[in-house]
């Protein structure tokens, strides 16, 4: 069964990473994080997006549409940052967030893989 | 040129700094909670102000309550409570490690608050729950610090910290999350952030960040920060006027801030 190290190990493993976090979105701390760079502080963009995600849960709220987030994507000029909600049963909310170099990595498989990882860290 | 890098903060505790520079294994004991190393990392956590494991799992549902019981009485004696509780199957290898650190660095925000009593630290000393996964010291410190500065980015008001919460009625068109709801379904206006936390079976620094949240959003009541010498003037009743105003948040807000600096 998969651990949060195995599994940040599979992001960092799809094509194209750059550097992936497991997150807690209510205290925006990163549980764990792999690769980043000088550039990209995944603790900062643990800390940093959890905001988006915050303020997407509200907005879904607020629309009521009775549904939930699977994926958020952003793309940047050269990037791509990949944020993929896990369904846990306790109310603190966790997500995987992958960051992507643009060139190297192809989305459409990525995404599919991020899925696959987070099915498997939430079992 | 570069700028110039400002200077590092001081160490959240001095003590923890130099424990993970010597490897030491064992307990550091402190006012408000206990830190335990193994070869100079952080491997649990507890304080009196935080829900334990024990509750995070059995609160919400994950785990029977007997089930935990039968893991302590079975492994606590190895120190493997954890490890059991994924080889029996009670839990998965990643829910494991996501609730336990959660915990950890819930507790630790705790037992590393300022504090003005002795530290001590007993060498040698191991907790029951066992090894999940390790965290550096300063990863733990930095941590610590980020909580603090986010709580006061939030809501500069640390008297809702410990105080009772006691919820306000909300705004026309404002509204919160699920989380929050919850959470202010069971502030019944005795319950303080802490005994919501065990409650809900939520981690304290979670519930302490809602709290702090709702004051700012004018859900919750900020009680006056303890004047030095004078008595706080009673807070004037203000009439209930049938205002539509989608800024009525930011307004409340604001008299909050301005009573709280009264």
């Amino acid at each position: 069964m998969a651990n949060t190290e195995t599994s940040l190990k599979d992001a960092a493993a799809i094509d194209g990473a750059v550097g992936a976090a497991l997150v807690d979105y209510t205290s925006g701390m990163a549980l764990g994080t792999i690769g980043g760079s000088k550039e990209l502080d995944l603790n900062v963009a643990a800390a940093g997006n959890t905001d988006v995600v915050r303020a997407k849960v509200r907005a879904m709220e607020m629309l009521g549409l009775g549904d939930e987030i699977e994926d958020i994507l952003i793309t940047l000029g050269r990037q791509y940052h990949l944020i993929r909600l896990l369904k846990s049963q306790g109310t603190n909310g966790l997500f995987l967030y992958l960051a992507l170099d643009k060139d190297r990595a192809n989305l459409a498989m990525a995404r599919h893989q991020l899925k696959k990882i987070a099915t498997e860290l939430q079992v | 040129m570069s700028p110039v890098a400002a200077p590092p903060a001081p160490p959240v505790s001095p003590m923890l700094v130099r424990l993970a520079a010597e490897k030491a294994t064992g307990a550091l004991l402190r006012d408000h909670g206990t830190l335990y190393l193994v070869d100079g990392r952080v491997v649990h956590a507890e304080s009196p102000a935080a829900p334990g494991v024990d509750v995070l799992l059995t609160t919400g549902g994950r785990l029977p309550r007997e089930g935990w019981d039968e893991a302590v009485d079975r492994a606590g004696a190895h120190r493997a409570v954890g490890r059991f509780l994924v080889d029996s199957g009670r839990l998965h290898d990643g829910e494991l490690e996501i609730c336990h650190l959660g915990a950890v660095f819930d507790a630790a925000f705790f037992a590393l608050s300022p504090t003005s009593g002795p530290t001590r630290f007993r060498y040698g000393v191991g907790h029951w729950f066992g090894t999940v996964r390790p965290v550096s010291a300063e990863a733990v410190e930095r941590e610590t610090v980020r909580r603090r500065e986010l709580l006061d980015a939030v809501w500069p008001y640390a008297s809702v910290d410990n105080a009772p919460v006691v919820p306000r009625p909300a705004a026309p068109g404002q509204t919160v999350g699920a989380r929050q709801r919850a959470l202010l379904a069971a502030a019944d206006g005795e319950r303080t952030p802490a005994e919501l936390a065990r409650l809900l079976g939520r981690p304290a620094f979670h519930t302490l960040l809602d709290v702090r949240r709702l004051a700012a959003a004018g859900l919750v009541e900020t009680p006056p920060e303890p004047a030095p010498d004078s008595v706080p003037p009673p807070p004037l009743p203000l009439p209930a006027l049938p205002v539509a105003d989608p800024d009525i948040a930011l307004l409340r807000r604001l008299r909050d801030a301005l009573e709280a600096h009264l």
